[in-house]
Formats: structure tokens, C-alpha cells, sequence
């Protein structure tokens, strides 16, 4: 029972922010309409938004997992400089390192292109994704994959049909981070693409609520978190059930 | 097993590149230059996104021809968005920029020299000077008026009435705006809520605009005319800093003044806790529709009248492929017709000081007010403003929030770090 | 330990290649080609050119001029970023403490199913959905002595007597913005932490119960080593996102009052868009950056 006293004092402390933001904007309801009617319109933001999100979910969860099942199953040359260059891209500041990729985008010609930034958020995406997968499958028992190359998968059958399957609570917290971090990417966005019909949402919103001299419209920020956040809300509770399932295992300890 | 490996890891690859190549046009990316009418492509920030959307409608659709795509970008992150783009030779062919930084991008020649063009408008005399002073760089022009904020005092007439002072007449120097304040919160203030007056007190840029007018409306200057040299030390600035001091430390001011780092620094005074105080001329038009509100200009100590002309000025970019577009529109935005059927029609401040009075004008005088004082005010000129003023990291911040809540004698130290930060 | 598989079912009974084992180090390699690929593109491709940058003087426009090591020697030369430092590590150093505390005690209330748990574990995740310059507004709103929620909510409680100055000191400042990161991230961390803890076998749970463990011995002996790998990239995570921490600084405090919260990456910001030295802004990356490599492959040593 005290178990469940702290956690609802925690959950108090956790939602209050949100509930009042809520609550705020629900007090001026106009705001949301004037949201919509922003600037390209708000299902221009959310559509490019959701593309965003689809293509760097889908290429981290595809990347990461093929290079996580390398990195804990493989030895090959290389593999300790890769798997560091990858994990220092979380040490470089963000800010620096988007003037250049601006650059290097254009050379490809993804530049003001919502695949290039899709691209660019699955790199950002990639040390936590590569280091989670490659935990998941070292915590696998060899025996698992054993059991499959003796019956004769391949090692990529033995990944695909047995492995993955087994990895599938890191899977989902992989894709889950990918998706909020996409969904709430704010600079990548802002310096990457070059036109408003092709800004995402967190440019929008942004907009919407400065004004003039650093004032910003609380109405309209409170909104606005609301509009971001209830996808995510969502996505977390079906993914949620996924989740328990893959806690079965563990539901016995006390 | 080796080849479908590749295969499968290529796969992966493909499949990002197929999802690429159906989002791409859905997503409307790719800059193609379109067959038919010239395209030009323009950046503004948000703060003044409301202006410009207009009067890129109203060019749009009297403009076969050309026609102009405006992109609005977030205020606070405008300057590393032009950065960027510049570092990429990606800028637009037309974009704005809050006109105290215009020196700046000048220099580093972000700007097309449009010196002749400029020359050969009838009207060229009459383009706003302080923004036209800010567009020039030796002797060459680079930029025009866009659009015009300037800092007023706005009074709250019905809270004057409960206070006992005369709702019709509004302060008329420095002075008499802190009797006036001190007022309202010795016979208002008791709640809590109502507070005498309110300023940004932990925002340069704040500081820059609300207490430099009243330095200029007493004859005094903030820094030589080339930039270089600060003179916030001198009795001119002091007297004002002083004078708000006061005001703060006798909790005239509302009591998150010293924290105020500019977010809702602008939001008490609609709300009507906030008795007088220094406002955006803009957020005239975004108060309360049934609350009285009365504008005055900025005094000095003891009268006179200023403001900050403030806002943004527009100018082609360097690298643009259509200048003669990009000017068609921009030459158009200063035009009688832009400037009197958009601008006054929806109570903007002129960009020109010869049409202040309009057919629209008569409607309220506190706009008349407001356009007047574009040829009294002041917009300083300094290459690194920015990093001086308005960055909260830069040197002007300490040493405001010295004179007003701390230390006053480090003034004259912190004084020279300016002066240092200006000539980098 | 036995094979438990119910999926093994699905199994194809092909035979057996013979050459399975011969080409491991190519099959590995296949594998981590496609991150080799993003990442040597879109990442060391760009960082040469910052490192390129970082010894020229590199303007807005127009062309760049050698100009080495002169980028670097302005490093010694700024207090600001000196005094960043300091902070910097002051910051992560409390960050990582408490958001490692907070997290692991969250995924332990919330590891095992029970009635509701879904919700309380929606709850400490929420907050993660909220843009962090977003999140920072809207603790400046929340904590606002004027209009904000939390000082009323608090006297009406008689836990203070009167508003709180919550950014208005240095201490206070840090404080508020390091409840501001724990609230948005310590669920981000608690759900590293349950894919962690799920991954440990229950059998090794079972063992250790039957050996008559207490829970406390439970926890010291079998939960902590083996979460290890998790708490590695927990670490990491949390110490360069702190050594690199910007948004909360820059959009809660603006650095302040007076200067106390400038982070690292602040002064690195105010380099490359106030001052427009994108040069000198490149090289603080760039030591930065060789710093936190350093710092983390000793991390990593140390927790493998």
C-alpha cells in the first residue's frame, strides 16, 4: 500500500506541469483555433511532422538493429573505432554541427528536404539506439542463436525470425525515443529546411508563441504543448501493453 | 548468404530512399525554380510575422508576375537560422532582420548594395531616418523600413481614475511617470496584484528599449555616433537608472521586475494589474478591446520626448539570382498604396514619415502619436550590438542590473566593458 | 538454464551449410555497414569540416582565412568560458546523481505488473513528450511569482510564507533547473533502466531467493551487477547530455541572474550566433568534444 502512496505522490508532482498547462489553455480555447490557422495551417506541420517521425523511427529501428546484432555477435576490424565514433556523436554540440551538415546536405541534395532531415535525426539517434540493441542481443543466451544456426538458419535468418523477436522491449523503447525525439526536435528543423511549407510543428509552435522583445503568448505555448504532446500520450499507452508483455517474464519478483 | 546479406543491409538503405522520394514533393522541399511567374523566396521573424503576412498577400495577389513565399522563422533563433544559411550561401532572396542588428549583417555582407535603386523612389526622403541611418555603410544603402516598433508609455485610465489621478493626462516627464506609478501602489497596490509600473529587469534588450529614450529626450546620447564608445556612465543614464532604482526598491514596480528575463515582461499591462509603463507601440492593437488605455511618448527626467524606433528592415540578400524582383516587391512594400491600405488600414506605424497623416489616421490619435515620434526617435547604431545588448551573457546586462538592484559604483567599470565589447 | 523457447517452433528445418563460421568478421561487418554509412557521412564528414573551420576565420560569407591555432589560443584567453567550465561540471555532477537516483528508484517501483502500474509509468514518461525549449517556458510560467501556480499551491500548503525567488539566486536557479531536467527526464531514464532490468533472467532471481537472499542482498548482488550494461548508457547519456546541457540554460535562466548558469555550450553558442565566429566556435567544439571522448572511454573502461 505504501508502494502505491509514493507512486501517486510522484505521479502528482510528474503530471502537475502538464495539468496545468492544460487546464490554462482550455481557458482560452481560441488559442487552439488560431493555432490551426497558422501560417501554412496546422496540418501542413503535424503531416511533415509525421512523416518525419515514420522515416527516422523507421531507419533507426532498421540501422540499430542490424548494427546491434554486429556489434554483440561479431567481431570484425574496426569495430571499437566505429562503435566510439558512433557514441561521440552524442558529444558534439548540436548547434555547431548543424552549420556543416546544412552544407554537406546540399552537396547531396536533400537539403530543405524532409528525408535529409530524417536522415540526419536517425544519426542523432544512433549512439543511445546502437548501444541499447547491442545490450539487448549480448543479453541474449548464445544458445538461442545456436539453437537456430544448428537447424540451419543463417546467421540473418537466425536475426530475423528468432532474434529480433527476443529483443523486442528494446526495440520499442529504441522506436519510442526515436519517435519523441523526431516528433520534439526543434533545431535540426529550424536549420535544415529552408522553406515553412515543409517546417514541422516544433518550428511552428515555436513561432506561434513569441512575440516582439522575447514576450511569449503562454496561451499559445500552453496549447501548443498540449497539441504536441497528446500523439505521444497515445502512442505511450498502446505501446504500453507491449511493454507489459515483454515484462511477463520478470512479473514474478516482488 | 553473403550477397543477400548486402542485399538485405542495401535494403534498408532503399527503403529510406523510396520513403525520401514520395515525401519530398509531398512535403513541398526542393526550391525549383517554377516555370511562369518569378518565385522569390523571403525570411521573417516571428515577432513581426503579422505585417509582413499581410503585405505579402496583398503583393501576391496584385502581382501576376511575381509572386513572393514567405517563410516565418522562430524570433529567438532568427540570427543562427541567417548564420546558417549564409554559411551555406542558402539565404533568401529577400529577408528581414530586427534593425539593430542590420549594421552587423551589413558588414558582413549579407546585404545587396540597392544605393541606386533607393535613389531613384520619390519618396526617399521621407523612409524612416533612424532605419534608413542603420541600412547605411559607408555612404552605400542596403535596406528599407519593413516594419516599425517603437517604445511608448502606455497608462491604464481606468486604474488612474481609482487612484484619484486624472485618467486623461499621462505623464509628461520621468518624474511625473514615477509620482504617477508610486500612486497607483500606495492606493491600489495592496492586493498584490496591482503594481505601480513594470520593466524587464533581467532582459538587455528590455532595458535597451524602455530607458534609453529617456536618455535621449534629455539631450543625452548611450554611445558616440559610430558605435565604439559607451556612455552609459554618464549623469544622462545614471538620472534614469536612479530614478527606476527607486521605483523598485519602494515596490512600485511588480515584484518579478528583477527576474523578468522577457517572456511576459509585456503580459501584465493587458492584464490591468499594471498602472504606466513602457510598451511596444505593436501590442497597441493586441490589448483588450474594452480596456482604456493611454499613449504618451517616452520623457527624460524632466520632459522632452523620445523613443526607440525599433522593429525590422528588410533588404535583398547578397546572393540572390532575382534582384529585380526582390526589388519590384520591396519597393512596392514602402509605396503609398502598401503603406496606407495595409499598414495605417490595420494601425501599423508608417515606414514613411510624409504619410503619417492618412485617411485612416483620424480614426485614433494615439496612432497619430505613435507615427510622429518615428522622425523624433533614435535607433543606435553600433556593428556589435547584438553581443553587447542584447546577448544576456553580454557586458550592457551587468551592468544595468548593477545601477538598478546592486552595486551603482561599478557602473564606470562595467562601462568600459562595453566599450570593450563594441570595439571587438 | 534450459531453452524455454515457445518460438523456436517456427524454426525451418533447412540443412545445415557447411562454410557457416568462415566469413564471421565479413557477416559483421554487413551488419554494421549501414551505420558505418550514416555515420561516416553525415557525422565524421561534418565534423572534419568543423575541425576544418576551427582553424580558419571563417565569415558568414566570403571566403575563410588560415588563421591556426589563434581559435584556440582565444580559448584560455575567455572567462567566460572558464568560468562555464566550472559550472558545467557542477551541474553534471549534481545531474547525474540525482537523475541516476531518481530513475533507478522510479524503474523499481514500476518493474513489476500490478494493477495500474501502466498508468504511474505513463505518468514519469509523460513529461518526456513535452519539447524541452517548450518545458523550459513552461517552468519560467509555472514558477513565476506573479501568475505562476506553484507559490500559492505552497503557501496555501504552509510549506513557505511567501514567493519563492526560484530563478532569482544562483542556488536557486541551479536548483529549479535541475528539478525542471528531472522531471523531464528522469522517466526517459526510468524506461532505459525497466528494458535493462527486464533483460535479467528471472531464474537468476529465483536462484538467489531459494539461497535465502534478502531483498536488500537481491538488489547489491544480482539486480545492480547485471543492469551494468544499462547503467553504462545510462551514465553516458546522462553526463555528456549534462557536459553539453544548453536548452534549459538557455531558454529557463538565460544564464542568470548575473551570469551564474552560463554552460559550456552557451558560451559556444554565443561564439557562433551572437558573435558570428563560427572559427572560434568550432574550435570550443572541438575540445569539447575530445574532452567528453576522453572522459567517456575511461567511463566506459571503468564499467565494462
Amino acid at each position: 500500500m505504501s508502494r502505491y502512496l509514493t507512486l501517486s505522490a510522484l505521479a502528482v508532482l510528474f503530471l502537475f506541469p502538464l495539468v496545468w498547462s492544460g487546464y490554462a489553455s482550455l481557458e482560452e480555447p481560441s488559442n487552439y483555433l488560431e493555432m490551426a490557422r497558422f501560417g501554412e495551417g496546422l496540418g501542413t506541420y503535424a503531416t511533415n511532422s509525421v512523416l518525419v517521425s515514420v522515416m527516422t523511427v523507421a531507419g533507426t529501428l532498421v540501422i540499430s538493429a542490424l548494427g546491434g546484432y554486429g556489434f554483440a555477435r561479431f567481431d570484425f576490424p574496426g569495430k571499437n573505432v566505429l562503435f566510439l565514433a558512433t557514441l561521440a556523436i552524442l558529444m558534439v554540440p548540436y548547434a555547431t554541427i548543424l552549420i556543416p551538415l546544412y552544407v554537406l546536405l546540399g552537396y547531396l541534395g536533400l537539403q530543405n528536404s524532409l528525408v535529409g532531415l530524417s536522415l540526419v535525426l536517425v544519426m542523432f539517434q544512433l549512439p543511445f539506439a546502437l548501444f541499447m540493441m547491442r545490450n539487448a542481443f549480448e543479453a541474449l543466451p548464445r544458445e538461442l542463436e545456436e539453437a537456430a544456426l544448428v537447424d540451419g538458419c543463417g546467421t540473418f535468418r537466425a536475426f530475423a525470425r528468432i532474434l529480433l523477436h527476443a529483443v523486442r522491449p528494446a526495440l520499442i523503447t529504441v522506436g519510442l525515443f526515436a519517435f519523441l525525439a523526431s516528433w520534439n526536435d526543434f533545431f535540426a528543423p529550424l536549420i535544415l529546411l529552408n522553406d515553412g511549407a515543409s517546417f514541422t510543428l516544433p518550428v511552428a509552435v515555436v513561432s506561434m508563441t513569441q512575440h516582439t522583445f522575447g514576450a511569449i503568448d503562454y496561451g499559445m505555448l500552453q496549447a501548443g504543448v498540449m497539441v504536441m504532446a497528446v500523439p505521444c500520450l497515445i502512442l505511450f499507452i498502446v505501446l504500453q501493453r507491449h511493454y507489459v508483455r515483454g515484462f511477463m517474464s520478470g512479473a514474478l519478483r516482488g | 548468404m553473403r550477397r543477400r546479406l548486402a542485399g538485405i543491409s542495401l535494403l534498408g538503405v532503399l527503403a529510406l530512399t523510396a520513403a525520401a522520394c514520395g515525401s519530398g514533393g509531398g512535403g513541398g522541399g526542393g526550391a525549383k525554380p517554377s516555370e511562369g511567374p518569378a518565385t522569390i523566396t523571403m525570411w521573417t521573424r516571428a515577432a513581426t510575422q503579422a505585417q509582413s503576412e499581410r503585405l505579402v498577400k496583398a503583393y501576391n495577389s496584385s502581382h501576376k508576375n511575381i509572386q513572393v513565399k514567405l517563410t516565418v522563422i522562430p524570433t529567438d533563433n532568427y540570427q543562427p537560422r541567417i548564420a546558417a544559411a549564409a554559411g551555406a550561401k542558402q539565404l533568401p532572396d529577400v529577408f528581414a532582420a530586427d534593425v539593430i542588428f542590420v549594421p552587423n549583417y551589413t558588414s558582413q555582407g549579407l546585404f545587396m548594395d540597392i544605393t541606386d535603386r533607393i535613389a531613384k523612389l520619390p519618396y526617399k526622403d521621407s523612409l524612416a531616418p533612424s532605419h534608413m541611418k542603420l541600412g547605411t555603410l559607408d555612404g552605400k544603402q542596403y535596406t528599407l523600413p519593413h516594419t516599425l516598433d517603437l517604445s511608448v508609455w502606455f497608462w491604464n485610465k481606468d486604474l488612474y481614475q481609482k487612484a484619484g489621478l486624472d485618467p486623461e493626462k499621462g505623464p509628461k516627464s520621468l518624474k511625473e511617470f514615477a509620482q504617477q506609478a508610486t500612486t497607483i501602489q500606495e492606493k491600489l497596490g495592496k492586493d498584490g496584484k496591482v503594481h505601480g509600473t513594470f520593466f524587464g529587469g533581467n532582459c538587455g534588450g528590455c532595458y535597451v528599449f524602455t530607458f534609453w529614450p529617456s536618455v535621449w529626450a534629455a539631450g543625452g546620447q548611450v554611445m558616440n555616433p559610430e558605435g565604439t564608445q559607451s556612455l552609459n556612465d554618464q549623469a544622462a543614464m545614471t538620472d534614469v537608472f536612479k530614478i527606476w532604482r527607486d521605483l523598485y526598491e519602494k515596490k512600485v514596480t511588480g515584484p518579478t521586475a528583477k527576474e523578468e528575463q522577457g517572456p511576459t515582461w509585456t503580459g501584465f499591462f493587458p492584464k490591468g494589474e499594471i498602472g504606466v509603463m513602457p510598451m511596444p507601440s505593436t501590442t497597441l492593437g493586441l490589448m483588450p478591446k474594452d480596456m482604456k488605455i493611454g499613449v504618451t511618448p517616452i520623457a527624460g527626467p524632466d520632459g522632452g520626448e523620445s523613443t526607440f524606433v525599433g522593429g525590422d528592415s528588410v533588404g535583398i540578400s547578397a546572393t540572390t539570382k532575382n534582384p529585380d524582383a526582390a526589388w519590384d516587391f520591396l519597393s512596392w512594400t514602402v509605396s503609398d498604396e502598401a503603406q496606407v491600405e495595409i499598414m495605417a488600414k490595420n494601425k501599423d506605424v508608417l515606414a514613411r514619415t510624409d504619410l503619417a497623416g492618412n485617411k485612416y489616421s483620424a480614426e485614433d490619435p494615439r496612432v497619430v502619436l505613435i507615427n510622429s515620434l518615428v522622425a523624433k526617435g533614435q535607433t543606435p547604431y553600433a556593428l556589435r550590438f547584438g553581443q553587447t545588448f542584447n546577448d544576456p551573457q553580454g557586458p550592457w546586462l551587468r551592468l544595468a542590473r548593477e545601477a538598478v538592484f546592486g552595486d551603482a559604483s561599478k557602473v564606470p567599470q562595467l562601462n568600459a566593458e562595453i566599450t570593450k565589447s563594441l570595439q571587438q | 538454464m534450459t531453452l524455454t523457447i515457445t518460438r523456436s517452433g517456427r524454426r525451418p528445418a533447412h540443412t545445415a551449410p557447411s562454410a557457416r563460421w568462415r566469413s564471421r568478421k565479413v557477416q559483421g561487418w554487413l551488419y554494421a555497414a549501414p551505420t558505418a554509412v550514416i555515420v561516416g557521412v553525415l557525422f565524421i564528414a561534418p565534423l572534419a569540416l568543423v575541425v576544418w573551420m576551427s582553424l580558419n576565420r571563417w565569415p558568414l560569407l566570403g571566403q575563410a582565412t588560415f588563421n591556426a591555432p589563434d581559435n584556440y589560443r582565444k580559448i584560455g584567453e575567455n572567462p567566460l568560458f572558464i568560468d562555464a567550465v566550472l559550472f558545467t561540471l557542477k551541474y553534471t555532477a549534481i545531474t547525474t546523481v540525482l537523475l541516476s537516483a531518481v530513475a533507478l528508484g522510479l524503474a523499481l517501483l514500476v518493474q513489476d505488473r500490478r494493477p495500474g502500474i501502466g498508468f504511474f509509468r505513463t505518468a514519469f514518461f509523460l513529461p518526456g513528450a513535452v519539447g524541452f525549449a517548450a518545458a523550459g517556458l513552461l517552468f519560467y510560467g509555472m514558477l513565476n511569482n506573479d501568475f505562476g501556480p506553484i507559490d500559492p499551491l505552497l503557501q496555501a500548503l504552509h510549506v513557505t510564507s511567501e514567493p519563492v525567488k526560484w530563478i532569482g539566486t544562483p542556488n536557486m536557479a541551479l536548483f529549479s533547473t535541475i528539478a525542471l531536467v528531472l522531471w523531464r527526464f528522469a522517466g526517459f531514464n526510468m524506461l532505459i533502466l525497466l528494458t535493462g532490468l527486464q533483460a535479467i533472467p528471472t531464474e537468476v532471481y529465483e536462484a538467489a531467493r531459494s539461497d535465502g537472499a534478502n531483498r536488500w542482498q537481491v538488489f547489491t548482488k544480482i539486480t545492480l551487477p547485471l543492469l551494468r550494461p544499462t547503467l553504462a548508457l545510462m551514465l553516458i547519456l546522462s553526463v555528456t547530455g549534462s557536459l553539453l546541457a544548453f536548452d534549459q540554460f538557455f531558454v529557463f535562466t538565460n544564464g542568470g541572474p548575473d551570469n551564474s548558469t552560463v554552460s559550456m555550450v552557451m558560451v559556444v553558442y554565443r561564439d557562433a550566433f551572437f558573435r558570428f565566429d563560427l572559427g572560434g566556435a568550432a574550435a570550443l567544439s572541438v575540445v569539447l568534444l575530445v574532452a567528453l571522448v576522453g572522459l567517456n572511454t575511461v567511463m566506459m573502461r571503468r564499467l565494462r
